[in-house]
């Protein structure tokens, strides 16, 4: 099996006000194969993002190497990875005066062959990113009259519209309500089904990583703290070392697993969590 | 689900219609000002004349205009490199609005805005100052160099510089951020403004001619100064043409074109460089023009919408109709500087459309 | 290898320094706009003829001027007294002397120059100012479109004489202008006879004040020359801005106040001005020698009646010496 995403000894650090140098990831290892969806997560702070970005290529590395599709990230032509790896943004924003289709089309940049138009494999794509994202019916809409759900349907769009083989998301639940979460987190595990794509989500839900994701990686001291299936990642003991949260296992009655994090009150009567494990 | 619905529809049918449209209303304004622009003046001058005299000029008909002599020099030696350099700032000044205001992603962005008229300004100021402060360097006002004023000189390359001195400060590691370039412009402008504010004070007789030129005027145009801006005008708009994609893609933000394949610090050093070329050389031959560069975008923005790929051709044409009708009013208001009309003309309007439309501010703000 | 910055600022360059020096096409000849002269013409004889201006520019003249533009009412002034104010065909909008000129067509309004009226004037003779009252560039644009232009900006007696003769010699004139220049030498002579022995009294000359500022006779420049020449000691201000700061003003101390402005402003009279803050203490005031002059367009209008300004001046500076 190709390895998709693969991250060695990975330090990443950035200036941060007042001149002083936060460092973010140090010695991250990480290693993603082709059609798996792996959920990252981890408490604010820990780095989810800004490993997302290391890995898309945007933010640059002290130190470590990440290979894509088997290839040096340094060795990728910009336009080349672009057309490999699409990124789905946070946030929700889209340039008003647009029509929806125009842009998805935007989407296809990166395999734009013509100058001025677009070619019938850029249409045909166009047509098939929209259907994906269950948004054909949006496609002569202006992107200002748009709802959150129906702005966050054509950001799948355009990052379907890429063709991508690895598609990178970043806490794209963030600004959407129960239902939406859960409905993108759908359609995200029925398109890697269907495209065979390869999916990062970074998520702060713990459910719902466990929910959807059958693999859930958890960050913490600059690097990956855990690995594995939702089963075993969710323990509460491992929750309360990573995450520094209290919580009760429970189940649903049909089987599910879920953590619920104990109240307040309830959790004082706990040994407090040594201050060595808190990763802020 | 909609079914049925041919691919190359959603893409390109209402584009092309409108681009069409678009164009032809605005190259059909554009011819119409030419005309008007020629034949209106303090001298009167007949459409028939006017045909006669451009026949016998540039097609060669007739051993004789049949015209009068001085009509014929006003047609030919004035009023049409006038009215072709007011095409020629206008569409360039039209251009680099869209442009900044796309890489800036803000809507009160004009040509100027990172320096150049600051910068334009400072040159012209002491093009026209030094040779009274220092006569022995025998430059004077009227010195030129392969045939291009030395106010037009130290304007063009004071604009450019100014431009390039912002971008070296704003640059950081490769990437060029737009709040960056935006504050460390405006903080230049301000330097350079008391650099000319200072020189004005102290300039004694060339205070009006100082003046003159800060408001903008096109009086004085001539087929040499046309020869220079004409083909940088026409080469800078074929280069931002060229990258419609770009600029489309950076107002989706740094973060997403990167995402995309763009090279957002390049692509923005690139637009900014090619676009204040347009804004110096339109700049070194008009002056200072305000206010075509700001409405002109946004105006045609709420009409056609953002894709710089008619955006672009529709803000050369409309601003380069615009500025020559501008320019017929000042010359019919009694000679006043044409920046005045465009003021006059262009601020109300804006204000106008700001109420209207709560869409000018937030296309660019997405 | 050229850094990224500059590879596109050094293409333009590159394209701009090619279409410079690619032969330029120039203006298209234009059609004449100078006319025949009339054979009866006396002086027909001495043209074609070139001048030298006070620029320092060649003016060619192929044959006697019929039609004359004037930039300037001083260059009027000097058309009119070699007594060729038929010739004129155009003037500004400040001419008013003589009478003759307010029929004239105005191409120069509000200090802006309408070239095309200029050109629809045909005129075969162009009177400019120097030192920018014409601007360069409308001087430059009529030159390209083969117009002959002379610009005059004297900056002394001597070169108002000259200039008088240039404009005699430019319209055939010569012994007109040899005669005023001879009138106008005896009349200033006679002044400076007079004044000769006389004490020079500090003599401070006000221009104007405009929001603050005080405009007087700059240093070394041909009002504070006049002044001199009509007896008194100029207090002058700075040689480019020709102001004057109040302080230094006081510490000048003059004794004599010539109202220039009151020509133009009825309200400023010796009360006023001795009513303005920091004044009052100058011996002019104290004195009461603050005195209105009627005549500063004369005295600053360097024309042909640049001698009864001068002799406006001198009235004032000595009214003892030349009566009231």
């Amino acid at each position: 099996m190709t390895l998709v995403v693969e991250a060695a000894g990975l330090h990443v650090s950035y200036e941060a006000e007042g001149g002083e140098r936060r460092h973010v990831l140090r010695g991250l290892d990480l290693a993603v194969e082709a059609g798996e969806l792996l959920a990252l997560l981890g408490p604010n702070g820990s780095g989810k993002t800004t490993l997302l970005r290391a890995i898309a290529g945007t933010l640059p590395r002290d130190a470590g190497r990440v290979a894509l599709f088997g290839r040096d990230l340094a060795a990728w032509p910009r336009v080349a990875l672009a057309r490999r790896v699409a990124v789905l943004p946070q946030a929700l924003s889209l340039p008003d005066g647009f029509r929806v289709a125009e842009l998805v089309e935007m989407g296809r940049a990166p395999h734009a062959t013509r100058w001025f138009g677009s070619s019938p494999e850029d249409a045909a794509a166009v047509e098939r990113a929209l259907a994906d994202a269950d948004a054909l019916d949006l496609g002569d809409r202006y992107a200002d009259e748009l709802s959150g759900g129906e702005r966050q349907r054509v950001l799948v769009a355009m990052a379907l519209a890429q063709e991508p083989a690895l598609l990178l998301l970043d806490e794209p639940t963030l600004h959407l309500d129960i239902a939406h979460q859960a409905a993108l987190l759908a359609s995200v595990s029925r398109l890697q089904e269907r495209r065979g794509l390869t999916v990062i989500a970074v998520l702060h839900d713990l459910n719902l990583a466990a929910a959807h994701a059958p693999r859930i990686a958890v960050l913490g001291g600059g690097r990956i703290a855990a690995d594995g299936d939702p089963a075993s990642v969710l323990h509460p003991a491992l929750v309360r070392e990573l995450f520094g949260a209290v919580v009760d296992e429970a189940r649903t009655a049909d089987g599910r697993r879920f953590v619920v994090p104990r109240a307040p009150s309830a959790a004082r009567n706990e040994p407090s969590v040594p201050s060595a494990r808190r990763y802020s | 689900m909609r079914a049925g619905v041919a691919p190359r529809s959603l893409v390109r049918a209402p584009a092309l219609t409108r681009a069409a449209v678009v164009l032809g209303g605005g190259g059909a304004l554009l011819l119409v000002a030419l005309v008007v622009g020629v034949g209106l003046g303090s001298v009167a001058v007949t459409p028939e004349e006017m045909m006669r005299v451009l026949g016998h000029r540039l097609l060669g008909l007739g051993a004789t205009s049949g015209v009068d002599a001085s009509i014929e020099t006003i047609v030919v030696d004035l009023r049409l490199p006038r009215v072709l350099g007011a095409m020629v700032v206008g569409a360039g000044l039209a251009c680099a609005g869209t442009v900044f205001q796309a890489i800036l992603r803000n809507p009160m962005a004009d040509p100027y805005i990172i320096g150049t008229a600051a910068g334009a300004s400072l040159g012209a100021t002491i093009a026209i100052v030094l040779p009274l402060m220092a006569p022995a360097l025998a430059i004077g006002a009227a010195g030129s160099w392969l045939g291009i004023g030395f106010v037009q000189l130290f304007a063009f390359f004071g604009g450019l510089g100014t431009v390039l001195l912002v971008i070296g400060v704003a640059r950081q590691g490769g990437r060029l951020p737009s709040v960056t370039l935006l504050l460390t412009g405006y903080a230049v402008s301000s330097l350079l403004a008391a650099g000319v504010s200072l020189l004005m004070f102290a300039s004694g007789r060339a205070l009006a001619v100082i003046f003159s030129w800060l408001m903008g005027s096109l009086a004085g145009v001539g087929w040499a100064d046309l020869a220079i801006a004409g083909p940088v005008v026409a080469a800078a708009f074929i280069l931002l043409l060229a990258r419609w994609r770009s600029l489309n893609l950076l107002l989706l933000g740094d973060g997403p074109a990167a995402h995309l394949g763009l090279d957002v610090g390049h692509a923005k050093l690139q637009l900014t460089l090619i676009a204040t070329m347009a804004t110096s050389a339109a700049v070194a031959i008009s002056g200072t023009i305000g206010f075509v560069g700001l409405v002109v975008p946004h105006v045609l923005r709420l009409v056609i919408g953002p894709d710089h790929r008619l955006l672009l051709p529709a803000s050369a044409v409309l601003g380069a109709a615009l500025l020559v009708l501008a320019d017929l009013g000042a010359r019919l208001a009694g000679g006043i500087p044409v920046g005045v009309v465009t003021a006059l003309v262009g601020a109300p309007f804006f204000l106008w459309l700001l109420r209207r439309s709560r869409r000018v501010a937030s296309t660019l703000s997405a | 290898m050229v850094p990224r910055l500059l590879r596109i600022p050094l293409l333009f360059v590159l394209l701009l320094a090619a279409c410079a020096a690619a032969p330029s096409t120039g203006t298209s000849p234009p059609a004449s706009v100078i006319a025949t002269p009339p054979a009866s013409s006396p002086w027909a004889a001495a043209y074609p003829l070139t001048v030298i201006d006070d620029v320092g520019r060649e003016v060619v003249l192929d044959a006697e001027p019929q039609r004359v533009v004037s930039l300037a009412p001083s260059n009027t002034e000097i058309v009119c007294a070699l007594d060729a104010c038929d010739l004129i065909v155009g003037v500004t909008d400040f001419d008013d002397y003589p009478p003759e000129v307010s029929d004239v067509e105005r191409v120069v309004v509000g200090a802006q120059v309408d070239v095309e009226a200029v050109i629809a004037a045909e005129p075969d003779l162009v009177i400019a100012a120097g030192n920018e009252l014409t601007p360069t560039s409308v001087i430059e644009q009529l030159l390209d479109l083969d117009v002959p232009v002379m610009t005059l900006y004297p900056e002394s007696l001597d070169e108002i004489y000259a200039d008088i003769e240039l404009v005699g010699r430019a319209l055939g004139r010569v012994d007109a202008a040899a005669e005023l220049v001879d009138d106008m030498t005896s009349r200033v002579d006679a002044v400076r006879t007079t004044v000769a022995e006389l004490e020079a009294p500090r003599t401070f000359y006000e221009v104007g004040v405009f929001e603050g500022t005080i405009y007087t006779a700059g240093d070394g420049s041909f009002l504070a020359s006049l002044i001199e020449t009509a007896g008194g000691d100029p207090v002058t201000g700075d040689a480019l801005s020709t102001s004057i700061e109040i302080e230094d003003l006081v510490a000048a101390d003059p004794e004599l106040i010539l109202l220039g402005d009151a020509s133009y402003d009825p309200t400023i009279t010796a009360e006023s001005v001795a009513a303005r803050p920091g004044w009052a203490t100058m011996t002019a005031v104290v004195d009461g020698r603050v005195v209105s002059v009627t005549e500063d367009i004369v005295i600053t209008r360097p024309g042909p009646r640049i001698v009864d300004g001068l002799e406006a001046l001198a009235r004032a500076i000595h009214p003892d010496a030349f009566g009231s």
